[in-house]
């Protein structure tokens, strides 16, 4: 039969955004594929070059528009490491505690966008109405529903809220039972099994070597995570293990299993929240005032020329990182040069070539497997 | 309860690393450190300085000998006050990961406090500097790590760095049809901050274009 390249995106459900995935066929079968990114490229790299250290904070919020938080703290840690800051304690908690929030919001928001991929409309209102919950948690901290601005280089923008500790046991803990009654639902869902097992096989070695992290490492059967491995906040004092799967095929982890790590995953989130809002130094129903020492230390606010700031932190996709140099404009308050590493950019061209050899049915599977965000991929 | 990496470990791998690359390229230009982040924990990493024809060994060395199999990050930087030998600058980070190939139904579970040798994870940065000029070029390490292809597309898309040996280059992130020569990252684009006056004065930018100068398009 003869070959022919269909284009999918830029405007396709499967996309999940913003880029186009070119595929050759032959039938029904995938044989080449391309990815085309950069639909939505805005130059933050750039745009970072004119700002100083605390304006840059709500250009990384938009990095990503479902996971701010963990985008925003993610290059707080670099500018920290930069500017030589040392975080107070209770400050690390709240950030904790916001960044696993902000994962399990993230995770639904996949698995919400996932069920649609599948044929199943009803996981997504499902998904939808527990996400409003740590929308509503994230809110109270951060003051707006999405783009938060909460991290400081040193601290926190506010303390946590009174009452805040008890709406967020209450609320975390319904969703731990709301987690098994997903897994009620999909696991013994004929539909999700025949669509997922067997589909989208990714090699744990071949994945690292592409420069794929994070769940979908994980879910091929290694506990990798950045926050034990390259650790960064206080994540070695609450009580959590890495979510890990077990492959059911030596070809690795197929999408069913990426589907397990990231419900896993969930259940870690709400075991760190639980355990961390008990543990917060200085109490969980106390609000110190804006600014306290409680929960933000006084940061210079210029980086000499020649210091360079980098982290690694564990985004809700894999392992995302920024690289600052300082010495830039406005006699060192601006970076001078500030890069970002996105785990979706190189995942995304990786995912397309594990989708050669499938059908083009399982196109929308595979690829939703993988969590694709093109806000942080196109930056 | 949670687990990590002690600074002991991290230290140790790091030196280990560091010291590799010294006995294996003594005498040569190439130099390896242990540094420290500057945040809470100060945790050790390895920083490599290499110049760019012994870039390829240094980075064959760190793969097949040291064991690091994760090309996270390609930065491209210019300097054009940098001086002659400075112009421009690439860093590349790279961990090592102890993930392996699973048997079906069977997975590892690393304990942190247990890992030794090897199987400690490493961050390597490397520094590669480039003498000013107009084509600034170092060595692709696409056939190292495959993850390094689409960083190292990026950096020539958005900062003109060439990587020599590098298949299928092409535009990433600006629009397939920008003009050649044309990356915005190099020194030369100015970007300002506009204040909020003049964002309400001048909301559409008609009178901030033309300040605007080296734009290309």
């Amino acid at each position: 039969m003869a070959q022919m390249w269909i284009t999918m995106g830029p405007q396709h459900p499967m996309t999940h955004g913003l880029w186009t995935l070119r595929v050759k066929v032959d039938g029904e079968t995938v044989v080449d594929t391309e990815a085309e990114l950069g639909y939505i490229h805005r130059g933050v790299e750039k745009i970072a070059e004119a700002r100083d250290f605390t304006q840059i904070t709500p250009y990384c919020d938009r990095l990503c528009y479902v996971s701010a938080m963990t985008w925003a703290n993610s290059y707080i840690y670099a500018a920290e490491d930069l500017l030589e800051v040392e975080v107070p304690e209770r400050a690390e908690y709240v950030r904790l505690i916001a960044a696993e929030c902000q994962r399990l919001a993230s995770h639904l928001m996949w698995l919400g966008a996932y069920g649609p991929d599948i044929g199943s409309l009803t996981l997504m209102t499902w998904c939808m109405r527990d996400r409003e919950m740590f929308l509503d948690l994230l809110q109270e901290l951060g003051g707006s529903r999405m783009h938060y601005n909460f991290p400081r280089v040193g601290g926190i923008k506010r303390d946590i809220p009174i009452g805040f500790a008890d709406r967020l046991i209450a609320k975390t803990k319904l969703f731990e039972h709301r987690i098994d009654e997903y897994e009620m639902m999909l696991d013994e869902s004929t539909i999700w099994l025949v669509r997922l097992q067997g589909v989208g096989y990714a090699n744990a070695e071949e994945m690292v070597n592409a420069g794929v992290s994070g769940p979908n490492v994980r879910a091929a059967g290694v506990n990798y995570d950045v926050r034990w491995a390259h650790p960064y906040s206080v994540y070695d004092q609450v009580d959590w293990e890495p979510a890990v799967e077990k492959p059911t095929s030596v070809k690795g982890a197929d999408c069913y299993d990426r589907y397990r790590v990231r419900m896993e995953e969930m259940r870690q989130s709400c075991r760190m929240i639980l355990d961390a809002i008990e543990k917060i130094p200085g109490g969980k129903n106390t609000n110190y005032a804006k600014g306290d020492k409680m929960i933000l230390t006084k940061a210079p606010s210029r980086a000499p020329e020649g210091a360079t700031g980098f982290s690694n932190y564990e985004c809700t996709r894999g392992a995302s990182q920024f690289y600052i140099q300082g010495g830039g404009d406005s006699r060192g308050k601006n970076p001078y040069r500030l890069s970002i590493r996105s785990p979706m950019f190189i995942t995304i061209p990786y995912v397309a070539k594990t989708m050669i050899g499938y059908k083009v049915a399982d196109i929308p599977a595979i690829m939703g497997s993988f969590d694709p965000c093109i806000g942080e991929t196109d930056r | 309860m949670g687990m990590r990496i002690s600074n002991e470990q991290a230290e140790a791998a790091a030196e280990h690393a560091a010291n590799s690359i010294n006995e294996r390229f003594g005498g040569s230009d190439v130099q390896a450190t242990v540094e420290h982040h500057n945040n809470a924990y100060k945790m050790a990493f390895t920083r490599v300085v290499a110049p760019p024809q012994h870039w390829v060994a240094v980075a064959k060395h760190l793969r097949f000998d040291l064991g690091v199999n994760y090309c996270s990050m390609v930065t491209g930087t210019h300097y054009p006050e940098g001086g002659a030998e400075r112009g421009w600058e690439v860093v590349y980070h790279f961990l090592r990961q102890p993930v392996v190939d699973q048997k079906p139904h069977t997975h590892t579970v690393h304990v942190a406090e247990q890992l030794n040798g090897a199987d400690v994870p490493l961050e390597v940065e490397a520094v590669v500097s480039l003498p000013q000029g107009e084509n600034p070029t170092v060595p692709s390490i696409q056939d190292i790590w495959v993850g390094a292809d689409w960083n190292e597309k990026e950096t020539w898309d958005l900062v003109g760095i060439q990587f020599e040996g590098h298949d299928n280059m092409h535009r990433v992130l600006n629009p397939h049809d920008s003009p050649d020569g044309f990356h915005p990252l190099q020194k030369q684009h100015k970007i300002r901050y506009h204040d909020f006056n003049e964002m309400y004065d001048d909301a559409q930018g008609f009178l901030r274009k033309p300040t605007d100068e080296g734009r290309v398009k």
